[in-house]
């Protein structure tokens, strides 16, 4: 059964041989025209999520429907309304651009009277016209990532999974790829899935972002809804010293709570009514030495660090 | 939130028939080796030397006669058909690597077009190079006593073996992860059966316990049935079978070609839709 998301994703489960547990029974939602992102370090089980959604990973167990298709009973059904842009390059680096483009397109039924068309269209919004008749081997990496997008948009996807879509490009390239699929957006009768691990991508395309930890989600909303949960401002402190007894100090003084964590030698804590002085004040008393302790606003940055971090204060 | 669409119900247009994607498969596969042209050429190079200048030297050498021209010209075949199943086989595995395999997966085609494809491909390009062979010893001098019947049996056994050993590729590239160990695994498939399967001579020269293991291989009945449809002699098919109706041997010789090229090609098909998958 279907409940009108574009995407539905129940208990999907992932074990690869070995026992290694990659996805540990996700669920969640998409809805149409929404841009959702999967969140997380490597390593949490995000590209495999995508896999087990596009076909390219069996799933162990579970379900997942793309406009209402089951990917495991109706998999030609489910591919046909989606394409994927991969996280690493998958294309036929001998033949040309066009090429790859047309292959797609009959791939994924495109009426043969409509396809030139549709790469003329393609070609000159994602401004391919001088490369387009190169072989793809000779494309730098940014021209051949605008290529795969462009790729994935020929067949007019209600469902496309960016995984990864600009990690190892330089960041100018970066930021005008992020201008393309920003634009993408504006297409709102496409449903987006983005996988990255740069915060910053996340908060700039997507209306909601699910957080994945050793591959479970274990925080999901818009951007402000996730910083909401850790407090709008933060007490951060370099501290010279153990982290971990610093912290356990700020807990006995009532003031770092669970969600309170550390990045190496900073000290990250929800403020909650409590000063910077009183923090540093707990955290001399055990003898460290406390380099900078500021109060400021809380960021996604600082959510993210939470949500896939340790828990010092319950190891402390 | 971004805008929200009404979802979609309508059933999406799918292939209706496995062909129109195995066509554009085929296509995607013929264009990327066109660009390879190793792929097309080395292959022929060791079957053609054998043809034209190894058996006529042997010929010489041992004082044969020129049958014996036209029986190496037909056993040097069965080393083409599977050096070239092989190196098309190894095109799965830079796919896999380095090309666009994934792509392919995730589009909405059934997976074992993925495999009649290349398939196609393969079964083209061994049937140029057996055509470039044949013409190429005929314009040696090497004479082939071919009816249009005899034409019929050899085209049928050369289809069933190249079908049969693009299966053996395909899983054995399915199998392995690299390149290397793919080649390395070559010579056991493509070499060592041949030596056994009457290319050479016929298996009845070889010690008894020999020439039953060569009585199961494919390449035995394969080489047997062409050198009765080109050269109309029986003398394999009777090693074979050692029945007096070279008709009814040659029928179950061909049986046996048959039944390899289904067998290898399900088997290709299965372990590729398994092992591709992660």
């Amino acid at each position: 059964m279907t409940n009108g998301s574009a995407i539905q994703v129940r208990g999907l489960l992932k074990v690869f041989p070995g026992g290694l547990e990659a996805v540990a029974g996700v669920d969640f939602d998409v809805w149409p025209g929404e841009v959702f992102s999967l969140l997380g370090p490597n390593g949490a089980g995000k590209s495999t999520a995508i896999g087990m959604l596009t076909g390219t990973v069996a799933p162990t167990g579970g379900s997942a429907r793309l406009a209402g298709f089951d990917v495991a009973t109706e998999p030609l059904a489910a591919r046909r309304i989606s394409s994927v842009l991969f996280q690493d390059p998958v294309v036929d680096r001998p033949l040309t651009g066009r090429r790859n483009l047309e292959i797609h397109a009959r791939l994924w039924g495109v009426p043969v009277r409509q396809i030139a068309g549709r790469l003329e269209e393609i070609v000159e919004a994602f401004t391919l016209a001088e490369l387009i008749d190169r072989p793809v081997g000779t494309y730098s990496g940014g021209e051949r990532r605008r290529l795969e997008i462009a790729r994935a948009l020929v067949s007019e996807p209600a469902v496309l999974f960016l995984d990864e879509p600009t990690v190892g490009l330089d960041p100018r390239i970066r930021l005008e790829l992020l201008d393309v699929i920003a634009r993408l957006r504006d297409r709102s009768e496409m449903t987006i899935l983005l996988t990255t691990h740069y915060l910053d991508e996340a908060e700039r395309l997507s209306d909601r972002i699910a957080v994945m930890r050793a591959g479970r989600i274990v925080a999901s909303g818009s951007s402000g809804d996730l910083i909401a949960a850790l407090g709008d401002q933060l007490l951060e402190l370099r501290v010279h010293g153990d982290p971990g007894a610093s912290l356990a100090s700020l807990a006995r003084a009532g003031i770092a709570g669970r969600d309170a964590f550390a990045v190496g030698s900073t000290l990250i804590v929800p403020a909650r009514d409590r000063g910077a002085d009183e923090a540093r004040a707990a955290v001399a008393s055990t003898g460290a030495e406390v380099l900078s302790a500021v109060q400021r606003r809380t960021t996604l940055d600082d959510v993210y660090l939470w949500l896939t971090g340790d828990d010092l204060v319950d190891a402390a | 939130m971004a805008t929200i669409a009404a979802p979609i119900t309508d059933r999406p247009r799918v292939h209706r028939s496995i062909l129109s994607p195995v066509a554009t498969l085929a296509r995607r596969r013929s264009q990327l080796t066109v660009r390879t042209p190793r792929e097309l050429l080395v292959p022929l190079l060791t079957p053609v030397l054998f043809a034209l200048v190894i058996a006529p030297a042997l010929k010489e050498a041992l004082h044969t006669s020129a049958a014996y021209e036209s029986f190496i010209a037909v056993g040097t075949i069965g080393l083409l058909v599977p050096l070239n199943t092989m190196f098309a086989g190894l095109s799965v595995i830079v796919d896999r690597a380095a090309g666009a395999q994934r792509e392919l997966l995730a589009a909405p085609v059934p997976r074992p077009a993925l495999v009649f494809g290349n398939l196609g491909v393969a079964f083209a390009v061994t049937a140029f190079q057996i055509a470039a062979l044949i013409v190429a010893a005929v314009a040696r001098g090497i004479y082939f006593d071919a009816t249009a019947g005899g034409i019929a049996w050899f085209l049928a056994a050369s289809a069933m073996f190249t079908i049969g050993m693009y299966g053996a590729a395909e899983t054995l590239a399915s199998r392995v992860p690299e390149a290397e160990e793919y080649i390395a695994r070559v010579p056991a498939i493509a070499i060592v059966p041949w030596f056994l399967g009457g290319s050479l001579f016929p298996i009845s020269a070889l010690p008894i316990g020999l020439a039953w293991l060569a009585r199961f291989l494919p390449i035995t009945h394969a080489l047997a049935l062409m050198r009765y449809g080109l050269l109309g002699e029986t003398g394999g098919l009777h090693d074979i079978w050692g029945m007096a109706s070279a008709q009814t041997m040659a029928w179950l010789s061909l049986v046996v070609v048959t039944a390899f090229a289904a067998l290898l090609t399900a088997v290709s098909v299965r372990i590729f839709a398994r092992s591709a998958l992660r």
